[in-house]
């Protein structure tokens, strides 16, 4: 493995294991204060023992989030030290801003986690619904940097410098809410359902049923609701990248031969050295129109892009069909969800609990191959057009070793996490009323 | 602007060392305490630091950021040469994280809390050692500013010597220093003395590698401990340092316990000031050349935005974390 591909296998490996413990700290603080405040209102101990058992979980994610946050802040520097020396200056903004929101965030939650029957009940309450609203704060801004990476803007280059910057502009760029939007909603539909998913099996398992029945409920809402909504911000997003990434919206597709009433391919195997798709399904026209809302109009090819400048097809086809299938399956078990309000029998059936037991980990699959197709889709560029990611990477050769031990340490991090979260779990079935 | 910058960066740095400093403390203390003693420790630790130990982590990312943001050529020298020890330092951050949240909030309190102590525990002390080695390096004269040379040059020797662990060693008695005299007061009733001990112990262990350090230095050249003997504001820091020693003496034996932790925070503030004020603006000594942190920084433009947001940031931060520390009487002189 030469250091490049070192490096980026751990940026990846780092951020795919980040995304998830972020995602849930992120998220799972608007469930704990939703069943927070319906312990206020009811005064429902079952509630009280939910939020409590949910703000550990949130205590946990937290701190694995933050810590392997804190390791991404510094590999930034410490593998990509050229990207960082340029980028470092114009991306500042949304950092330093994201560094404010985290912090806010540390300090809400620090009220929170140890404020019970310390602090006024409103004021505690409230200080879970900053963490929540900063950490989504948090999100966006992070997003906002990697949306840069895709859309630079905030600068001119001239002569191989960056001149003129604009550290707002930056900030703003062109991708930032297309993505921030996607990714937002992506983190509730992922979390709602996993946690959604882990309840439900409770439910199966006849443990505990009332609680994990509200526990159920409230995750899943959020879930549903952002999984409905994520094919519209999914739209936005291709239009976006058709515009200005066409080369990763042709490797999303498949696409190689530029076309005017392009078709769409749904699946198929690529085959990279003969530059076509086989056994796929092919609708006449639907790229051409998803991508700009015209159903004859021109999609560029890949192999109208020079050969250094074209990403893996194949990854980002296939991690793009993953994110889409999945995403449309969520959709639909969101509106399930909704009609088995109006259909209560629905609910006593084993195989509904089931159902949305096998959808836990879903939502976290299609959020990787996402991040897959909006990573590996950007190659060979580490910013858009200006610096390819070969010429970004530290000079220090051995990366392939630090790639193993982050293996090593992210693996048994997630075995530890979730086997803590087993063990909340089964003391949470413990608990007596 | 750039001094409202580089204000914020000192800032940073110095209550990360301050309170990650005292955090880090804990797990020494922790580390080198009888077993009985341990399990008090443990106890009073999270009492006391609980709520807040992951805002004094924080400062270490606002560090970075600035620095990168700020002086992105500076950082870039840092990362480059000082991969491994910043990778294992982080390693070491990591661990300590989860280690101190898995081992309160694990469901079961059963021999899973040995791991998470032993983790917590060690990683307490690794980390801090190769924090202080990081500086030491920077100062050491080791860095090699030229990558052309071997991989043992550039990438170890640079931090794998004897200086620059001296450093580190000095710096995680130091944050020992720090936290057991801050557990003097928050220990309950008739454990005090358990802290005055370690506290005794870490002065001791922090006057002899600090002096052991700057004989070592003195005798084999290295320009940081030769300009640093000569600078007169150094000598007067440590010097002042040294004697606030009576006065810390006086009011941990009268049970001044804001007295008492104010006299060994200016000690580490005087001695972290002496460490900087001696080659300030050329806070890295490279082999070739000393490398000031005020070239190249980011452009104009740049350097008033982060200005502006790190003014703002603080307004907003400040009054939280000193309401949250306020809160859970972390600080007690509003009370008395």
């Amino acid at each position: 493995m030469d250091n490049l591909d070192a490096a980026r296998l751990q940026m990846a490996i780092t951020l795919i294991f980040h995304i998830v413990f972020a995602c849930i700290g992120m998220v799972m603080p608007f469930f704990m204060v939703v069943s927070h405040k319906k312990w206020l209102n009811t005064k429902n101990p079952i509630y009280k023992t939910l939020t409590k058992s949910w703000q550990k979980g949130v205590a946990i994610f937290f701190v694995t989030g933050a810590v392997s946050g804190t390791a991404l802040s510094f590999e930034l520097g410490l593998l990509w030290p050229e990207f960082m020396k340029h980028a470092g200056p114009i991306i500042g903004m949304p950092f330093s801003l994201e560094g404010a929101a985290f912090f806010v965030e540390a300090i809400a939650l620090g009220f929170y986690l140890y404020g019970w029957d310390k602090l006024p009940e409103k004021f505690h309450w409230f200080t879970g619904v900053i963490v929540g609203i900063s950490g989504v704060a948090s999100g966006i801004l992070v997003v906002s940097a990697n949306g840069w990476m895709n859309a630079p803007s905030g600068f001119d280059y001239i002569n191989g410098e960056f001149l003129n910057i604009d550290p707002i502009k930056a900030l703003l760029n062109p991708a930032w809410f297309t993505q921030a939007l996607h990714m937002t909603l992506a983190a509730f539909t992922a979390t709602g359902f996993a946690v959604a998913g882990i309840h439900a099996y409770q439910i199966i398992k006849k443990r505990n049923v009332e609680l994990h029945k509200k526990a159920f409920k409230i995750a899943i809402t959020f879930g549903a609701i952002a999984a409905i909504l994520q094919p519209l911000s999914g739209d936005l997003s291709a239009k976006d990248i058709a515009k200005r990434q066409p080369a990763k919206l042709a490797a999303m597709e498949a696409h190689y031969e530029t076309k005017k009433g392009a078709p769409l391919y749904i699946g198929g195997i690529v085959d990279e050295e003969k530059r076509e798709v086989n056994y796929k399904i092919e609708i006449p026209n639907a790229l051409s129109f998803l991508a700009f809302g015209d159903f004859d109009a021109e999609v560029k090819g890949l192999n109208d892009f020079p050969k250094d400048e074209q990403p893996k097809v194949a990854t980002v086809h296939y991690a793009f069909q993953v994110m889409v299938g999945i995403g449309s399956l969520l959709m639909l078990a969101g509106i399930i969800f909704f009609i088995s309000f109006k259909k209560k029998k629905w609910t006593n059936k084993k195989v509904y609990w089931l159902f949305f037991t096998l959808l836990a980990p879903m939502g976290f699959i299609a959020l990787e191959a996402g991040w897959i197709v909006t990573e590996v889709g950007r190659q060979p560029w580490i910013i858009h057009n200006i610096m390819k990611t070969k010429d970004a990477v530290t000079p220090m050769p051995g990366i392939v070793y630090s790639f193993y031990m982050y293996v090593l340490v992210y693996l048994t991090l997630t075995i530890a996490v979730s086997w803590l979260m087993a063990r909340q779990i089964k003391a949470l079935n413990e608990t007596e009323y | 602007m750039i001094y409202v910058v580089l204000f914020f960066l000192g800032f940073s740095l110095l209550l990360y060392v301050l309170l990650a400093g005292a955090d880090f403390g804990a797990g020494i203390v922790e580390l080198f305490s009888s077993k009985e003693n341990q399990e008090i420790t443990k106890k009073t630790v999270y009492r006391v630091m609980g709520p807040v130990w992951e805002a004094n982590h924080i400062w270490i990312i606002i560090l970075i950021v600035i620095l990168w943001v700020g002086f992105p050529a500076y950082y870039n020298i840092l990362v480059v040469h000082l991969h491994i020890p910043l990778t294992i330092m982080l390693l070491g951050v990591t661990l300590r994280g989860v280690a101190f949240v898995f081992r309160h909030y694990d469901a079961y309190k059963d021999k899973s809390q040995v791991l998470y102590d032993n983790m917590f525990k060690f990683s307490s002390l690794v980390t801090p050692i190769f924090l202080g080695t990081i500086f030491g390096a920077m100062v050491s004269g080791n860095i090699m500013l030229s990558e052309q040379a071997s991989f043992k040059l550039v990438f170890i020797d640079s931090w794998l010597n004897v200086f620059s662990i001296l450093v580190g060693l000095f710096f995680a008695s130091l944050c020992a220093f720090l936290s057991a005299t801050l557990l003097i007061g928050e220990a309950e009733k008739g454990n005090e003395k358990i802290y005055i001990k370690k506290s005794g112990i870490a002065v001791i262990s922090v006057v002899l590698i600090g002096f052991i350090t700057i004989a070592y230095g003195y005798f084999n050249n290295i320009k940081f401990v030769m300009d640093f003997v000569k600078n007169p504001y150094a000598i007067i820091a440590m010097a002042i340092s040294a004697l606030l020693l009576i006065p810390l003496w006086f009011s941990i034996k009268n049970g001044r316990r804001i007295k008492s932790r104010a006299f060994a925070g200016m000690q580490v503030v005087l001695i972290l000031f002496a460490a900087i004020v001696t080659h300030f603006p050329y806070v890295i000594i490279a082999n070739s050349k000393a490398i000031s942190i005020l070239d190249n920084t980011a452009p104009e433009s740049t350097i008033t935005n982060l200005g502006v947001t790190l003014i703002i940031g603080a307004l907003v931060i400040l009054p939280g974390l000193f309401h949250l520390l306020k809160s859970f009487k972390m600080i007690k002189i509003l009370e008395q």
